[in-house]
């Protein structure tokens, strides 16, 4: 796969503060690409670097192979932005103003046809103040795709929107990544970069602290899955330490919880162990790994504290 | 293309934004209205007080004639009253004829007293009143000392096209309006574009920012002509004013008296950093030119102090070159030194606008 951005020892300060502190990452065609990280972290400031929207102190970026520094406005041809805070022109309707975007790139669009695509099309009368939080995400990512961009960079898409319109949001960019476009995006809800992301960036003060799948970066750090359950009587521990797979276990009473980082070959020799050894197990959980819990290992902190 | 379609749209929101509607039509439409209904070309009449004693007919005569002139208001009452009235301030003069105010008979008549009683504040109407008068005292003087007439004034009506008060004021309510537009709706537009994140959201396409300014440049600029059409013929039809003057010198004008304006316009949207600052600064620096920039009243009219800071405001020039083209149909010739004054501000605010306003939020 050919990498349509390339980021090399990206840097911006202001003044003596370090916003992105010499930061290295690729992102291939085609690729669903997060950057994930507390407020605060450097994310929006990264992308709006990429963008050609803030000035870069030092590195490089390519984006399709143009210079960002060098060719801005041809790299702002190539891409399409969904700014943190998107807020439109009050007194066009949203077909007048998917339009006038449309001019901006010299291009005559179809107003309905984007309208429809983020399944606006019903609202084309309406001006953006008219708009719920959902609606608006949804118009901003249609703005968006108005130039039949390469790469569309959403940035915290669906912070603010309640579960059912994150859900809704979600879809909408699993269809443009169908599309064959490459999606760069930035969240700090771990559960958004699990479903969307082929690969993620975790950000924190300034730097790239790790970067992989996210089935990866659960694998790797260790973060064990738990299984928790009750049993009728009491089992000794070391007949749950011997079974294969199993990391960690902690016995009170009649409750049993197991670490591991292979659930399932745990609980198929769970069962056979029920079987063999007499006992009964009821209640059973199973608590599986997330992001968040790479996040707390890896910086020691959660997410949004 | 881009700065074509970028137009359009702009000249949509623009007449579908009901604040700016009002701002730039209703607006000075009221204000035309309610100043042109005053018509303060009326001048007010003197009031003169007359008290006769005895009422005669040589007393009558005398009072009839004054009655005759235009300018007066005389009111016939006890001496008591009038002195009251005057006091009051309700006459400019008082008269206290005698009875025998012209002697019958035959020889040298004696002198008669006339006592005026004066309004020492309304110095200028009691001394006209005073004046007029003595005029006709000395008249019926001549007449009854049968003394030939030496100089008689033969006067001549002239049609004159005299400038109304309304003819004044149009041209000064047509450049207070482009004013008012120009710079409020630039500078809360654009303030609340930069607030809102909407300037960046422009940057983040291959746009130049000067395709997004010239575009709502020229959407003004038709605006400020529109606005002034309509503004004229209101004045032509419902005040019948004249306007002599060619639209074709009007119409430059206009234009530079817009381009200046809308130079401070962006220079406001530049320094105000939130919508809510936008009225307090442009206030600050629009107010003193609405009252003062010659729209109401003649600089000639005012205090010399004030004067020689009303002489170097934009408005005034404005105002100023529009009067002369549309009341008194100047050429350029009339207005070159307002014009030079506009050309001189529209340069300025236009460097100053640059300095201040750009689409990302200078760091200091």
């Amino acid at each position: 796969m050919e990498n349509i951005i390339e980021v090399k020892d990206l840097t911006k300060k202001y003044g003596d503060f370090t916003a992105v502190d010499a930061i290295s990452f690729t992102v291939q065609r085609g690729e669903t690409f997060g950057i994930l990280g507390p407020n605060g972290a450097g994310k929006t400031t990264t992308l709006e670097m990429i963008e050609g929207l803030k000035s870069i102190t030092s590195g490089e970026v390519l984006v399709d192979g143009h210079d960002v520094h060098k060719d801005p406005r041809l790299v702002k041809s190539l891409i399409g932005v969904q700014l943190q805070s998107s807020s439109f022109f009050d007194g066009l309707n949203l077909k007048e103003l998917v339009e006038t975007f449309g001019a901006l790139y010299s291009r005559t669009v179809d107003g309905m046809k984007l309208l429809k695509d983020v399944q606006l099309d019903e609202k084309w009368k309406s001006q953006v103040k008219e708009l719920s939080g959902g609606q608006k995400q949804r118009l901003s990512i249609a703005v968006a795709l108005v130039n039949d961009p390469k790469i569309i960079f959403l940035d915290e898409p669906t912070t603010g929107l309640d579960p059912q319109a994150r859900r809704n949001l979600w879809d909408l960019v699993n269809a443009i990544k169908l599309q064959g476009k490459t999606v760069v995006l930035t969240t700090h809800y771990m559960e958004e970069a699990e479903i969307l992301c082929d690969r993620i960036a975790i950000m924190d003060h300034a730097k790239i602290i790790t970067m992989d799948s996210p089935i990866n970066l659960l694998k790797q750090s260790g973060v064990g899955s738990q299984v928790e359950f009750h049993v009728d009587h009491h089992v000794d521990e070391d007949r749950f330490k011997n079974l294969p797979g199993v990391q960690h276990v902690v016995v009170e009473d009649h409750g049993v919880r197991l670490t591991t980082n292979d659930p399932q070959r745990v609980l198929t020799s769970l069962f056979q162990l029920e079987q063999s050894a007499g006992f009964k197990i009821f209640d059973m959980q199973l608590h599986q790994a997330t992001l968040e819990d790479v996040f707390l290992k890896l910086t020691g902190r959660t997410l949004r504290e | 293309m881009t700065t074509r379609a970028l137009t359009i749209s702009a000249i949509k929101m623009f007449v579908r934004n009901r604040q700016a509607m009002f701002f730039t039509l209703f607006m000075p439409t009221i204000i035309m209205g309610i100043f042109g209904l005053i018509g303060l070309d009326k001048v007010p009449k003197i009031d003169v007080g007359v008290v006769l004693s005895n009422p005669t007919a040589q007393t009558q005569q005398f009072v009839d004639q004054m009655k005759i002139i235009e300018a007066f208001d005389v009111k016939v009452g006890a001496e008591a009253d009038e002195r009251a009235a005057l006091q009051e301030g309700d006459r400019s003069i008082v008269m206290l004829l005698p009875d025998d105010l012209i002697p019958g008979g035959q020889g040298v008549p004696e002198t008669k007293i006339v006592t005026v009683l004066k309004n020492a504040g309304k110095e200028q109407q009691a001394q006209t009143a005073i004046s007029v008068v003595t005029q006709i005292l000395d008249k019926t003087t001549i007449a009854v000392s049968r003394a030939p007439e030496l100089f008689k004034l033969n006067v001549e009506d002239i049609s004159a096209r005299n400038v109304r008060y309304i003819d004044f004021l149009l041209p000064g309510i047509v450049a207070l309006s482009i004013m008012q537009m120009a710079v409020f709706s630039v500078s809360f537009v654009f303030v609340d574009y930069k607030e809102k994140g909407i300037l960046k959201r422009l940057l983040a396409t291959p746009m130049k920012p000067y395709q997004f300014v010239t575009a709502n440049v020229i959407t003004r600029l038709i605006v400020a002509v529109v606005q002034s059409a309509i503004l004229i013929a209101i004045g032509i039809i419902a005040f019948h004013t004249h306007v002599i003057g060619s639209y074709w010198l009007i119409l430059p004008v206009l234009i530079l008296g817009s381009i200046m304006f809308l130079g401070l316009g962006f220079t406001i949207s530049g320094i105000a950093k939130t919508v809510e600052a936008v009225p307090a600064i442009a206030n600050l620096i629009v107010f003193p030119m609405f009252f003062l920039g010659g729209t109401f009243f003649p600089m000639e009219s005012m205090p010399h102090w004030l004067q020689s800071v009303v002489q170097y405001m934009p408005l005034t020039h404005f105002s100023n070159a529009l009067r002369e083209v549309m009341a008194n149909g100047a050429g350029w010739a009339a207005i070159t030194t307002d014009i030079y004054w506009m050309l001189g501000w529209a340069a300025v605010l236009i460097v100053l606008a640059n300095f201040t306003f750009g689409f990302e939020e200078k760091r200091v």
